[in-house]
């Protein structure tokens, strides 16, 4: 399984890019970590250059809520639906409950979103929602 | 050819018109007192500096008076960050504005939009060593108008101010650009006393491998010295386990010194700097007393030349003048008592080190590149010289470090890092995962202090 990931937006915030990175290939995906600091359309396009099969996106202190309302156009745009969008992360600016966050950003058109949540128990799901799928 | 470079670099309407006799004449005749190569050969004791820079200069004033009354050995200038990235237009504006409103609109002082004919009046009022703190890449005006102000220490160099700051700024150009900072360094250093060049090693302050801190001070060392610089300062922080400071420090003094003459540079002078803590700091402010209070004991045992100090309020931001302070005071309070300490050694581990450094050195050496710039670069690009937590796109990123039970820091992943069988099962010998995961273990390391 090929995940690409990395931190979006104006933010480099490295240490948790690293340790999600080395999360992942300790459960045997390949990974490709296109670090801090990145805008939505080069995890779109790596995505499709890797024919990748999750896009795993992090991000801290809300950084990601303005940088995903262009997600869905750029979905359409191409044939994405065989892709798992996850978020994960700080994903308010302020305090927010993960209820809401998820129901947000489920609207941007993520699948799976992981506001504050343990990183084993967000790759857990993801692994798990993988697993349903096949 | 050079001074042509440096015309060209100096012409900017964002700073002073360069005089470039005056500021040979100025450098000439300056008072001993302003170089910090004079007071570590005249010092018997580590000199204390802390951080600290304002965008005003009346509140950098205020700073350096408040530092002098409570005994700093070397004043700190930092560097906003706007000046850092070269964007002296967002300086200027931001400084119009924090003097207007008495607001800090810039987390450090913009030297280049205040010039070095204002600057110097300060620098010379306290007639105290001063420190550039930075985290430039291209610092080439930067550190003109730093010496042209009197200030004749200059931190940083290409790699230890690009890997742990940048995502993707060019590193072959970071090289040519320090290159230009070494060579107005080794010029100014012939007039009076050597200018002081100092390396940054706590890099991205997290789990930071000794091994590789070593490698990276070495070379920018040797990157400085040869492009005529007389007087170098190594650096590393400290690593959250006593005896791997003094491990390193044994090890790191001895080999600066051996690649120094192996170079032929032996007329240069290196000093060893040591970095209070540089991770993340706990909330409580006692701890945070506890935490610098120890720092500085080690620093004593490390037998370091110059001590960079942090503050009770590190975990909340800049701290006041008075703060900062008070932690100078403090420290000097604590290294009065830390007289006469006998030297530590460790051989089973200064050994280990020393091979993992020669190792990743003569790996570093034998790359086919024609300069020592190119096969710097080169090994970083192969990962050869590869740290952890770097936010930078050309670093390998596949080392993995952890602490072991006495929370000395461990390669438990290699990467394309050229140590040797041996020293990697020495290395991974002392780590148990403890049945956690390793990321949990790599979480818990690096919050220690928390």
């Amino acid at each position: 399984m090929r995940v690409v990931t990395g931190v979006v937006g104006n933010d480099i915030h490295v240490v948790a890019n690293r340790l999600i990175e080395i999360s992942l290939k300790e459960r045997g995906f390949e990974v490709f970590n296109l670090g801090v600091n990145t805008y939505l359309e080069e995890f779109i396009d790596a995505v499709i250059e890797t024919d990748a099969d999750v896009l795993l996106i992090s991000s801290l202190n809300g950084e990601a809520e303005g940088w995903s309302r262009d997600l869905l156009f750029l979905k359409s745009k191409f044939d994405l639906d065989g892709v798992l969008f996850a978020i994960g992360g700080n994903l308010s600016v302020g305090e927010a409950n993960a209820e809401d966050m998820s129901q947000k950003y489920r609207a941007y058109g993520y699948d799976l979103v992981f506001h504050q949540i343990d990183l084993n128990e967000g790759l857990d799901i993801i692994e798990q929602t993988l697993k349903e799928q096949n | 050819m050079f001074q042509t470079e440096r015309n060209i670099i100096t012409q900017t309407p964002y700073t002073d018109s360069f005089d470039f006799d005056e500021i040979k004449d100025f450098i000439t005749n300056a008072s001993k007192n302003l170089f910090i190569s004079h007071r570590f050969k005249n010092s018997d004791k580590i000199l204390v500096q802390p951080r600290g820079g304002f965008p005003t200069y009346d509140k950098v004033f205020e700073l350096y008076g408040e530092f002098v009354g409570a005994g700093v050995d070397i004043l700190p200038l930092t560097i906003d960050s706007n000046t850092r990235l070269n964007d002296y237009a967002m300086a200027k504006k931001m400084l119009a504005l924090s003097e207007e409103t008495d607001e800090n609109m810039l987390n450090g002082y913009p030297l280049v939009n205040h010039g070095y004919r204002v600057t110097r009046k300060m620098v010379t009022h306290y007639d105290t060593p001063i420190s550039l703190r930075h985290g430039t890449p291209d610092a080439r005006l930067l550190v003109e108008v730093a010496l042209a102000s009197g200030i004749f220490e200059i931190e940083g160099g290409p790699i230890t101010y690009l890997l742990p700051y940048s995502k993707n700024f060019p590193l072959d150009k970071a090289f040519l650009y320090w290159k230009y900072v070494e060579k107005v360094c080794a010029e100014y250093s012939k007039l009076n006393e050597p200018i002081n060049r100092e390396s940054f090693g706590p890099l991205s302050a997290t789990l930071q491998p000794p091994a590789i801190v070593i490698v990276i001070q070495l070379l920018e060392m040797l990157l400085s010295l040869e492009e005529g610089v007389k007087s170098f300062s190594v650096s590393f922080s400290q690593t959250g386990s006593m005896s791997q400071d003094i491990v390193s420090s044994n090890v790191i003094k001895k080999l600066a010194r051996k690649y120094a003459d192996r170079f032929g540079h032996n007329d240069a002078i290196v000093n060893l700097v040591y970095h209070q803590w540089m991770g993340a700091f706990p909330r409580d402010k006692e701890f945070s007393d506890s935490l610098i209070n120890t720092s500085t004991v080690i620093a004593s045992l490390v037998r370091a030349d110059k001590m960079i100090t942090k503050t009770r309020d590190e975990a909340f931001g800049i701290p006041t003048k008075e703060v900062n302070a008070t932690a100078v005071r403090n420290t000097q309070y604590t290294l009065n008592m830390l007289r006469g300490l006998p030297v530590i050694t460790d051989e089973e581990e200064e050994e280990n080190l020393t091979q993992m450094v020669d190792d990743i050195m003569e790996a570093v050496f034998n790359d086919p590149a024609d300069t020592l710039w190119r096969q710097v670069f080169n090994s970083i690009k192969k990962g050869i010289i590869d740290i952890p937590f770097s936010p930078h796109i050309i670093n390998n990123g596949e080392a993995i470090t952890i602490r072991d039970e006495e929370y000395n820091i461990r390669f438990y992943k290699r990467g394309n890092i050229p140590i040797s069988d041996r020293c990697l099962a020495f290395e991974r010998s002392k780590v148990k995962l403890g049945g956690k995961s390793l990321v949990e273990n790599i979480i818990h390391d690096i919050g220690i202090m928390l």
